[in-house]
């Protein structure tokens, strides 16, 4: 008799740990359910927030381009530490108010325009140099500077 | 299918992009302090950036592209803005940073936390960036 009581308490045993474990998956499943819909969400917010974004409209193919593009470092080094002087010197030498009536205004003024604009590119100010001693004819003005003369000096000797 | 894979090598393909820029400048620069030319030896580094300035193309952590003087003599506020605005006014070197997912330019001096700071898109020229 005893032997099937204790039977019968081993069965309803088994019976309460399957209950459990069943109830156990199942709130294991109702977790990942409620964790996938959170991660859903979550995706759907970032994508709506990126929208929203600068160049959002814009495709990775229009930037194939810009990625493959090679930049010239040196270029960026000298820029740094020599388009500031450069600039100076060029911009008070190739003033379009030292050319005023002659032929030579409207070059002065287009090369000072291009002065300004690449006021902080040491490779376009190189040219502009050079393009200023071809086309305004500035080798004696450059040199006369380098020997320190006054601006007054070659303003004189120009003209 | 095919398109993701893409996409995941194109990503590998623009983080080392970001590294060969970051090894080029860092290389022009120390060969600049080491000649004499420069004053400042600068180094530039990849930092979280400012999630103000985010654009579509901004990586998720390291959007910043952050320029650092590392010793040489000290820098004035000016000296650093003008930094900024020649890297600014490259506006090649703008949008090759901008498609490698930077948005914030960093400017700092080797003493103290406190620099400029720019954002990218805003330097950008969106007319121009649409048509190439």
């Amino acid at each position: 008799m005893r032997y099937i009581l204790l039977l019968q308490q081993i069965d309803t045993l088994r019976i309460s740990k399957t209950e459990f474990v069943t109830k156990s998956y199942s709130i294991w499943l109702w977790l990942s359910i409620i964790e996938f819909i959170l991660i859903a969400i979550l995706f759907y917010l970032l994508y709506n927030k990126r929208k929203k974004l600068a160049f959002s409209d814009l495709s990775e193919a229009n930037l194939k381009e810009s990625k493959n593009t090679d930049i010239d470092m040196d270029n960026i080094m000298n820029s740094i530490i020599k388009s500031r002087e450069l600039y100076k010197e060029l911009s008070s030498v190739c003033h379009p108010d030292r050319f005023v009536n002659t032929s030579k205004e409207k070059i002065a003024n287009d090369i000072f325009q291009e002065i300004s604009k690449n006021k902080r590119d040491y490779k376009e100010l190189s040219l502009l140099k050079e393009r200023a001693i071809k086309e305004l004819d500035l080798i004696f003005l450059i040199t006369i500077k380098r020997q320190n003369y006054k601006i007054s000096d070659i303003y004189r000797l120009s003209t | 299918m095919w398109y993701k894979i893409i996409q995941i090598i194109e990503w590998f393909g623009d983080m080392a992009d970001r590294y060969k820029l970051i090894r080029d400048f860092n290389n022009s620069a120390k060969n600049y302090f080491i000649s004499g030319k420069a004053g400042t030896l600068l180094e530039a580094k990849i930092t979280w950036g400012d999630s103000a300035y985010r654009h579509a193309f901004s990586k998720f952590m390291g959007s910043g592209f952050r320029i650092k003087a590392l010793s040489g003599k000290y820098m004035a506020r000016y000296e650093l803005i003008e930094i900024g605005n020649i890297i600014l006014n490259n506006e090649i070197l703008v949008r090759k940073l901008i498609s490698l997912g930077w948005d914030t330019l960093e400017v700092q001096d080797n003493h103290g936390a406190l620099g400029c700071k720019w954002a990218l898109k805003e330097y950008a020229n969106i007319g121009g960036f649409l048509n190439n």
